[in-house]
């Protein structure tokens, strides 16, 4: 069987594809207004409870830059800002966001990413992982952790995927390959 | 043979590799996860230690919020701005109407003034007697929900901070109920826990027959009434009020109302539904002064 067959939506790369990224101005304009929209859109919109925007792009810069450390050092940043809005512990959301960052880095570098149905795939993996990873630091570190409703976790997959697939789009607008 | 020749000669043997070079060549070819490995055991023995030493105010707390107050103070500043736009234009169309309408209303109000006169009167004379001073006992400073907590939704963040004379563990109202209660002051901005965070604890008791219990947050937009003895006569729609034992939030204070009841093993399980919008907050008091001693009664009258 040709590796060609392994996953039809992301083949394995047998070539070498192209790294990306964004203008610095642009890359930090698009951080600061997913931070600044992740606390202020809950306020006016409660369905943006679920929404992740630090999660998404994450995501995002970790596939188009294809640099592992990138993406650690990325998730593990916008995690850390998250967690020092949140009442909550610093960490919470930085150790499921630097291992998102690191696996998204990953999969770009074995699969062709470019391709949508891929992203979206993998972005709801993600978004599912990171979900699970902070449920189960809830489980590990409280002692009556809150519980754990698999809807939830549907709702939060579906949502960000959309959320996602508007995020994208704009973004891929003003990348340019490295 | 001259002695050694044969040594010159022979191709010299692969050196081995000796063991810093396996060692380098390991961690740079398994650079980033290695990052991987320490970002994420960094972050994990931190989580440790807070769990074991847990406090409100974070240096990374206080940076992040430097940083971003000014914007989301201005995000929410234009807002306000752009619904005051609408909400003018819009005002300004309907006012013709409404002027030619109240003209009419004026001149049959003229006319029921002279009935009202004598009601007026006795209607001032009441109020004096409610002495509506005491209705809310607290001395309280009004604040604007600014943002909420990414991740939650069991905090909030207010726009007052120690420069309004702030401090932890002061109650948070509305005019419903009770919101929950300071936890991080920074110099202008608080952060709020509500009453449906899983750590929050609130000192109640039912409204009918004084039964005393502790109102914990659930973190699903729900408390629960712990404590409540089986024997206990409870149903749902009772009322739930701070019982002022926890010397945070004053007694009297409308928590919310049983929403189900049930007997469990001693004691009941009662979920309560709060009396507060939690999920709709804009703007709240928080109570800066202590509760006036012997309010119980007229607490009950200007209960938010």
């Amino acid at each position: 069987m040709s590796s060609q067959t392994v996953l039809p939506l992301a083949k394995p790369t047998d070539r070498p594809t192209p790294a990306y990224s964004l203008h610095p101005a642009a890359f930090w304009a698009s951080l600061f207004a997913g931070m600044l929209l992740q606390v202020s859109l809950p306020l006016k919109i409660p369905l943006a409870r679920l929404f992740d925007f630090p999660l998404i792009l994450t995501i995002y810069f970790a596939l188009i830059r294809r640099n592992k450390i990138f993406g650690v050092v990325l998730g593990t940043g916008l995690g850390l800002l998250q967690d020092a809005f949140a009442h909550g512990l610093i960490g919470m959301f930085g150790i499921p966001k630097a291992l998102v960052g690191y696996l998204a880095a990953s999969a770009s570098l074995k699969f062709e990413m470019d391709q949508l149905g891929a992203r979206y795939v993998l972005t709801g993996l993600l978004v599912c992982l990171h979900r699970l990873v902070i449920a189960g630091l809830e489980r590990l570190l409280f002692e009556s952790p809150p519980p754990f409703v698999p809807l939830d976790l549907a709702n939060a997959v579906v949502v960000n995927i959309a959320l996602a697939l508007m995020c994208f789009q704009i973004l891929d607008r003003f990348r340019h390959p490295v | 043979m001259i002695p050694g020749f044969s040594d010159i000669a022979r191709p010299a043997a692969p050196r081995a590799p000796e063991a810093p070079e396996i060692m380098q060549a390991f961690v740079s070819r398994h650079l980033s996860f290695l990052v991987l490995i320490v970002v994420l055991l960094a972050q994990f023995l931190f989580l440790a230690y807070q769990v074991t030493r847990k406090q409100g105010g974070r240096l990374l707390q206080v940076w992040a919020l430097g940083a971003f107050d000014p914007f989301e103070r201005s995000v929410e500043g234009l807002t306000h701005a752009t619904s005051g736009a609408w909400q003018s234009f819009y005002d300004l169309s309907q006012a013709q109407r409404q002027n030619r309408q109240l003209l009419e209303e004026l001149a049959h109000a003229r006319a029921r003034i002279l009935q009202l006169s004598e009601a007026g009167v006795e209607n001032a004379r009441l109020r004096d007697a409610l002495n509506l001073e005491q209705r809310l006992p607290y001395r309280t400073i009004a604040a604007t929900v600014i943002a909420a907590s990414p991740g939650t939704n069991t905090a909030v963040f207010i726009d007052k901070g120690t420069d309004a004379g702030l401090s932890a563990d002061m109650p948070v109202i509305t005019p419903e109920g009770v919101v929950g209660k300071t936890i991080a002051v920074f110099h202008h901005t608080t952060q709020v826990l509500t009453i449906t965070d899983s750590s929050s604890g609130v000192g109640s008791m039912l409204e009918k027959n004084e039964t005393e219990g502790v109102a914990k947050g659930t973190g699903e937009g729900l408390c629960r009434l712990d404590y409540i003895m089986n024997e206990s006569q409870v149903a749902q729609g009772d009322l739930v009020v701070t019982s002022g034992l926890d010397q945070i939030y004053p007694r009297g204070l409308l928590v919310g109302s049983v929403a189900q009841v049930s007997n469990g093993e001693v004691y009941k399980n009662i979920s309560i539904r709060p009396a507060a919008a939690l999920d709709r907050l804009d703007t709240v008091l928080v109570i800066a002064g202590p509760s006036i001693p012997g309010t119980r009664a007229s607490s009950k009258k200007g209960r938010p």
